[in-house]
């Protein structure tokens, strides 16, 4: 997990998710969108070669799909009738839509793949921990629960099916039962081991000053150099936005689909902005490859 | 105490009402941002409260590893699918300790168990819903009406729905310009299966369980004189 992209600091990986997260739910012309996703392909890419992407995809391409299958056929709005569906008008604004949707929901769980994988557990409280200290306290601590909890859970189920208690026999209400008894027995278990461990992070000093992350993440020179980078590509990006650039008019008919040349610059800026991993891992490669 | 009460109700009706509001009559077309916005405007004023009240650290723990059981209730349930105790062990979570400790348990067991299922932009809304179940469970437990099982099977059937309806909403939100009654029809009506098996289960566990999980909350309450202060 050496990689380029692992090393930026979290604050500016956040930001950078952020505004493609903006960009994703901002434009809604087809060609921006379509080249978002594409940009965050390549992206999950350079992480690991696509290998959590392909977990994601079913659910991505079915979702993908019914979008633009389904919307058109129950939505006829729009002018220009493309043809008939049992009855039904197939209009070219409602496909247009649907695919703008799809393509715009598609972006979001692309960014969301390369954010698991990047901004881990460690790094996402590290952020928030500056903003809700102690809620992210009390979620970082949670998140170390669930596997010592699943750990007690399999002890538990081992010995109750000693006593004939399991999960895979009998009726439904039967199963549930067992599995509820089960977690019953988890939870006076835990709550009372919950106060040990309060107990003893007291003796240790907890509340006795801030709370400091364990890893200390540093601003180096360059993460800033990246973060303003970003922060002026965004601006630009966004103000065109604002200006009505990158956007089209679908209902109730169609607009102009064609990109004028302060489109395409805004188009620019969005882009430098998404391939923005890209351009960190390609410099850690030339600096790998060609440096002396 | 009961000013915090009256403010917590206050202040998610109107942002709620917010969003419901802007997204009817705002001509504005980034529908699914504004909505994410929306949602996360709503529970800040908890967290606030959260981060600002005297919390001791038994009591940090203790919610945690409330909101931990709610997420792992899930595993030894994998077999039986739609059927899962989360919603259940955040409602008695808000019944014995309060509005405010449901909600936390509540939000945070979404954003734990979405930790090891996969975030997405569900996860607000998953955190709101959840939230808000174990909120209503604490405004709602000195009323005549929670007093009674019948009373707390109600609540959990209505949640059940609510919080399947609430996560429609989702959906629906992201794909807001199709918005037509067969449209929104066709999504409830998928759903429904889920959330009546949501909901019976909720029903479920609250018969037969409700009782004694309550006892053994309780009993950690008083035990450690515990998270007692909003108990008002």
């Amino acid at each position: 997990m050496g990689n380029g992209i692992q090393a930026i600091h979290p604050f500016v990986m956040f930001f950078y998710y952020m505004c493609l997260g903006f960009f994703a739910m901002f434009f809604n012309h087809p060609i921006f969108l379509l080249a978002g996703c594409l940009a965050l392909i390549a992206v999950n890419l350079s992480h690991d070669g696509g290998q959590a992407m392909k977990q994601w995809a079913p659910l991505m391409v079915t979702m993908t799909a019914l979008i633009i299958v389904i919307n058109p056929l129950i939505n006829s709005r729009g002018m220009h009738v493309w043809f008939d569906f049992f009855g039904k008008q197939v209009t070219f604004e409602a496909m247009l839509y649907g695919v703008v949707t799809a393509m715009s929901l598609l972006m979001i769980l692309l960014l969301f793949v390369s954010l698991n994988s990047v901004l881990n557990g460690n790094k996402l409280l590290y952020i928030f921990a500056r903003i809700l200290p102690r809620t992210a306290f009390l979620i970082m601590m949670s998140i170390r629960f669930v596997p010592l909890l699943k750990r007690r859970l399999t002890e538990i189920q081992d010995v109750q099916r000693l006593k004939g208690m399991t999960m895979t026999q009998g009726t439904l209400s039967e199963r549930a039962k067992s599995g509820m008894s089960m977690l019953q027995v988890l939870l006076s278990w835990s709550l009372e081991e919950a106060v040990e461990t309060a107990d003893s992070m007291k003796a240790r000093g907890y509340g006795s000053g801030t709370r400091r992350p364990y890893i200390p993440y540093r601003m180096t020179k360059s993460d800033r150099r990246w973060l303003s980078y970003l922060l002026v590509a965004f601006v630009m990006c966004g103000t065109g936005g604002f200006m009505g650039y990158g956007k089209i008019v679908i209902y109730p008919e169609l607009g102009l689909l064609h990109l004028s040349s302060l489109d395409w610059f805004v188009f620019a800026c969005g882009m430098a902005v998404a391939l923005f991993p890209l351009f960190v891992e390609g410099r850690e490669q030339l600096k790998w490859n060609y440096s002396i | 105490m009961g000013r915090s009460r009256k403010y917590l109700v206050i202040v998610s009706l109107i942002l709620l009402l917010l969003l419901v509001v802007s997204i009817v009559f705002f001509h504005y077309r980034a529908y699914l941002l504004l909505s994410m916005i929306m949602i996360a405007a709503i529970m800040i004023p908890f967290f606030a409260r959260f981060e600002w009240r005297d919390v001791g650290g038994r009591e940090v723990v203790l919610l945690a590893m409330l909101a931990a059981i709610a997420a792992v209730g899930r595993v030894p349930f994998a077999g039986l699918p739609s059927i899962q105790p989360t919603s259940f062990i955040i409602i008695m979570a808000g019944l014995v300790f309060g509005a405010e400790s449901g909600f936390i348990v509540g939000a945070v067991a979404a954003i734990v168990s979405n930790f090891f299922l996969g975030q997405g932009p569900w996860t607000p809304w998953q955190m709101y819903a959840w939230g808000m179940m174990g909120m209503t469970a604490g405004l709602l437990r000195n009323t005549a009406f929670m007093k009674t099982l019948w009373g707390k099977c109600t609540f959990g059937f209505v949640w059940g729905y609510i919080f399947g309806w609430f996560m429609n909403t989702w959906v629906i939100v992201g794909n807001i310009e199709a918005l037509s009654w067969k449209y929104v029809a066709g999504i409830f009506a998928s759903s429904i299966y889920f959330d009546l098996a949501h909901a019976l289960s909720n029903v479920f566990f609250i018969i037969v369980f409700g009782v004694s999980w309550i006892k053994i909350l309780q009993r950690i309450q008083r035990k450690y004189g515990l998270l007692y202060e909003q108990s008002g």
